[in-house]
C-alpha cells in the first residue's frame, strides 16, 4: 500500500516538475530575447501539442530500434535516480546497499543513451553531437564520482539513505563546499544543457535531435526533463540533506530542495557560454578534475 | 521462486545478447548487445548479494562498451552493416572450439560435486569486501592499481602519433589489396589526406 | 538458481566468447571475443564466491581483479589497434603477417 502511494507520490511530483521545468525554461527564453514571453505556463503544452500533430520526418536506413531504445532509456535512467532517492528514513522504492554507486552507473549509461540518440538516425551533424558528447561526458562523470565518494565519506556507506541521514546535523554542501558546485556542472552535462550542451547544440543546429521530428522530438525533450527531476532528486539528497527538514513532512522537503536545485540548473544553463569542445575537455581535466581531488581530500581529512 | 524465475530470465538475456554481438550487422549493435550482457551478469551478481560487484560491473561495462563503440566505427569499413558482409575466418573450428569448451565446461560442472557452504544471510558483503581490500589483500589491490597506471602509460605510449623513434607513421606500409600485391591506401610519407581503407580482403 | 546453472550459463557465456575471439577478423570483434570470455569467467567467479566460500571476501577480491584484467585488456588492445592501423591501415588479423615495424 505504502509503495503504491509512493510510485502514485512520484509520479506526481515528476508530471508536475517536468511541466515547472519547461514552463522556466520559456521563461528564461523570453527573459534572455528581452521581450517576455506571453503565457510561459502554456508554451510547453502549446511546443507538446505542435509535436504529436507533427508527421514523423525519417532519414534515409535509420536505426529505428536504437532511437526507440535510447529515448525509453534516457527516461527510464531519470526514473531510476528518482527511484533510488530516500523519501523517508529509511523509505525507498530502490533499496540497494550501493545506491550511490548506482546513480553513478546510471551516469554512465546516459553517456550510452546519448550516443545512441544521435547514432540512431544515420545523419552527419547527429553522429557529430553524439562524438562531442561522449568526449566531455566521460571525463565530466569521472569528476562526480569522487565528488559522490566525498559525499559518502561521513556517512561511511554507500546508500544513498545513509549520506542523507548523516547530514543531520550539517548538510553536505556546507560541509563540503565544493561538492554540489562540481555535482551541478555534471547535472548540466546529463541533461544536455547549456555549458554542457555537446550533444544536441544549436552549432550543430540541434545535434543529435537534428533528425527528431513529431513523437519522438517530444519523448527525448520529455526525457530530458525526466533525467532533470531524477538529477535534482539525487544532489538535493546527497548535498541538502534530501528529505531532512522541521515543521513540513519529509516528502515536501524534498520535492522543495529538488526544485530548488532544479532551478540553478536551468538558470545556468540560461546563463553560462559554450566554450569550444578543446577547451572544455582542457579546463576539466586541467581544472576540474584537481578541484574535486580536493574536494575528496578535504572530505577524508574532515572524517578523520 | 521469485529470485530463480529472475535468474533465469536474465541468464537466458545473457546469454541470447551475447549470441547476438557475433551475429548482428550492426557493429553499434554488437557493442551494445555485449553491454547488455554484461548488465544481465551484473544483475545476477546482485541476486546474489554481491551488491558492489554487481552495480560496479554494469558502471565500468557501461564506459568501456562505450569507448569500444567509437573504435567500431572508427575502424570498422561498415560501422552500421547496411552492406552485408562476412569479417569471420576459421568459421567451423571456431563454432567447434566453442561447442567443445562449452560441453567441456558443462559436463565438469555436471559430473562434480560441487562444495555447498551459501552465504550467510543478512551478511555485509560490501563492508568485507572495503576491509578486505584495504586490509589483508592491500598489497593485491595496490598493484591492481599499480597496473593499471602502467596500463595508461603504455597505452598512451603505443598509440601516440609522435613515436618513441620518431614520428609513428613513418614507414608505414598498408597491406596489399591481393596476396602480395600492391600496397592499398594512401601512402603516408606523400602525405595525401585521402584515407582509402585497405582492409585486406 | 544452484551453483550448477549458474557455471553452466557462465560456460556458455565463455564457449560463445571463445567462438568469436577464434572466428571474427576484425580486432574490434576479435576483443569483443575476449570481454565475453572474461564475462563468463566473472559470472562463475561471483557464483563460487556466493556458493561455497560462505562470503569470504577474497572472492570478491578474485572478482574486482577481473575487472581491471578487462580494462587492461581493452585498453592496450585498443592501443595496439591504433598503432598497427597507423602503420598498415590494417584492422583486420590477416593483415598481420609479420611483427616488424
Amino acid at each position: 500500500m505504502i509503495v503504491v502511494l509512493a510510485i502514485l507520490g512520484l509520479f506526481a511530483f515528476l508530471i508536475a516538475s517536468i511541466w515547472a521545468a519547461a514552463t522556466l525554461d520559456a521563461v528564461c527564453r523570453g527573459w534572455i530575447a528581452g521581450g517576455g514571453t506571453v503565457s510561459p505556463a502554456f508554451t510547453p503544452l502549446r511546443t507538446a501539442a505542435l509535436w504529436l500533430s507533427q508527421q514523423r520526418l525519417t532519414t534515409e536506413a535509420p536505426d529505428r530500434l536504437n532511437a526507440l531504445l535510447s529515448i525509453a532509456g534516457y527516461f527510464a535512467l531519470g526514473l531510476v535516480g528518482l527511484a533510488l532517492v530516500p523519501i523517508g528514513p529509511d523509505t525507498t522504492l530502490i533499496a540497494l546497499p550501493t545506491s550511490v554507486v548506482a546513480w553513478g552507473a546510471c551516469e554512465s549509461l546516459v553517456v550510452v543513451v546519448v550516443f545512441l540518440h544521435g547514432w540512431s538516425p544515420n545523419a552527419p551533424l547527429a553522429l557529430i553531437g553524439a562524438y562531442r558528447y561522449v568526449a566531455i561526458g566521460l571525463p565530466i562523470m569521472l569528476l562526480s564520482m569522487f565528488v559522490l565518494i566525498a559525499a559518502a565519506l561521513p556517512a561511511q556507506s554507500l546508500d544513498l539513505r545513509d549520506i542523507v541521514t548523516s547530514q543531520s546535523s550539517v548538510w553536505n554542501v556546507i560541509r563540503q563546499p565544493l561538492g554540489l558546485p562540481l555535482f551541478i556542472l555534471l547535472g548540466l552535462s546529463l541533461t544536455l544543457r547549456g555549458p554542457f550542451d555537446y550533444a544536441d547544440s544549436a552549432d550543430l543546429a540541434g545535434g543529435t535531435s537534428v533528425e527528431a521530428s513529431g513523437p519522438d522530438r517530444l519523448g527525448w525533450q520529455i526525457a530530458r526533463l525526466v533525467m532533470l527531476t531524477g538529477f535534482s532528486a539525487v544532489a538535493a539528497s546527497v548535498f541538502l540533506g534530501g528529505y531532512l527538514g522541521p515543521v513540513l513532512p519529509g516528502p515536501l522537503w524534498l520535492a522543495i530542495k529538488t526544485l530548488a536545485i532544479m532551478t540553478v540548473v536551468i538558470g545556468l544553463s540560461h546563463l553560462l557560454a559554450r566554450m569550444p569542445v578543446a577547451r572544455m575537455m582542457g579546463l576539466i581535466w586541467i581544472g576540474l578534475l584537481p578541484l574535486s581531488f580536493l574536494d575528496l581530500i578535504l572530505a577524508g581529512v574532515l572524517a578523520l | 521462486m521469485m529470485t530463480s524465475i529472475l535468474f533465469y530470465a536474465l541468464s537466458a538475456l545473457a546469454i541470447w545478447s551475447g549470441w547476438r554481438v557475433f551475429r548482428v550487422d550492426s557493429m553499434i549493435r554488437a557493442t551494445f548487445a555485449l553491454m547488455v550482457s554484461f548488465i544481465a551478469v551484473g544483475a545476477i551478481a546482485l541476486l546474489l548479494s554481491a551488491d558492489y560487484i554487481g552495480v560496479a560491473t554494469v558502471f565500468m561495462m557501461a564506459v568501456e562498451m562505450m569507448v569500444m563503440g567509437l573504435f567500431m566505427i572508427m575502424f570498422m569499413m561498415n560501422p552500421a552493416g547496411l552492406n552485408p558482409m562476412q569479417m569471420v575466418h576459421q568459421y567451423r573450428f571456431s563454432i567447434g572450439a566453442g561447442v567443445a569448451s562449452f560441453v567441456g565446461l558443462s559436463v565438469a560442472v555436471l559430473t562434480t560435486a560441487l562444495p555447498v557452504s551459501p552465504l550467510p544471510p543478512g551478511g555485509e558483503t560490501l563492508r568485507d569486501l572495503g576491509t578486505e581490500l584495504l586490509g589483508n589483500s592491500m598489497l593485491i589491490f595496490e598493484t591492481a592499481g599499480v597496473t593499471l597506471l602502467a596500463t595508461m602509460v603504455g597505452a598512451v605510449v603505443l598509440s601516440s602519433a609522435s613515436g618513441r623513434f620518431g614520428s609513428g607513421s613513418q614507414g608505414a606500409q598498408p597491406p596489399g589489396l591481393t596476396e602480395g600485391g600492391a600496397p592499398a591506401g594512401r601512402k603516408v610519407d606523400a602525405g595525401s589526406g585521402h584515407s582509402h581503407h585497405g582492409g585486406g580482403h | 538458481m544452484t551453483l550448477t546453472a549458474i557455471l553452466i550459463v557462465s560456460a556458455a557465456l565463455f564457449g560463445i566468447g571463445l567462438f568469436g575471439a577464434l572466428s571474427q577478423k576484425s580486432f574490434v570483434m576479435l576483443m569483443m571475443g575476449l570481454e565475453l570470455m572474461l564475462n563468463g569467467t566473472l559470472l562463475a567467479t561471483v557464483g563460487f564466491w556466493a556458493f561455497t566460500l560462505a562470503g569470504l571476501p577474497k572472492g570478491q577480491l578474485l572478482a574486482i581483479l577481473i575487472m581491471a584484467v578487462m580494462a587492461v585488456e581493452l585498453a592496450i588492445g585498443f592501443a595496439l589497434v591504433v598503432a598497427v592501423y597507423r602503420k598498415r591501415q590494417a584492422d583486420v588479423t590477416e593483415s598481420l603477417t609479420t611483427m616488424k615495424n
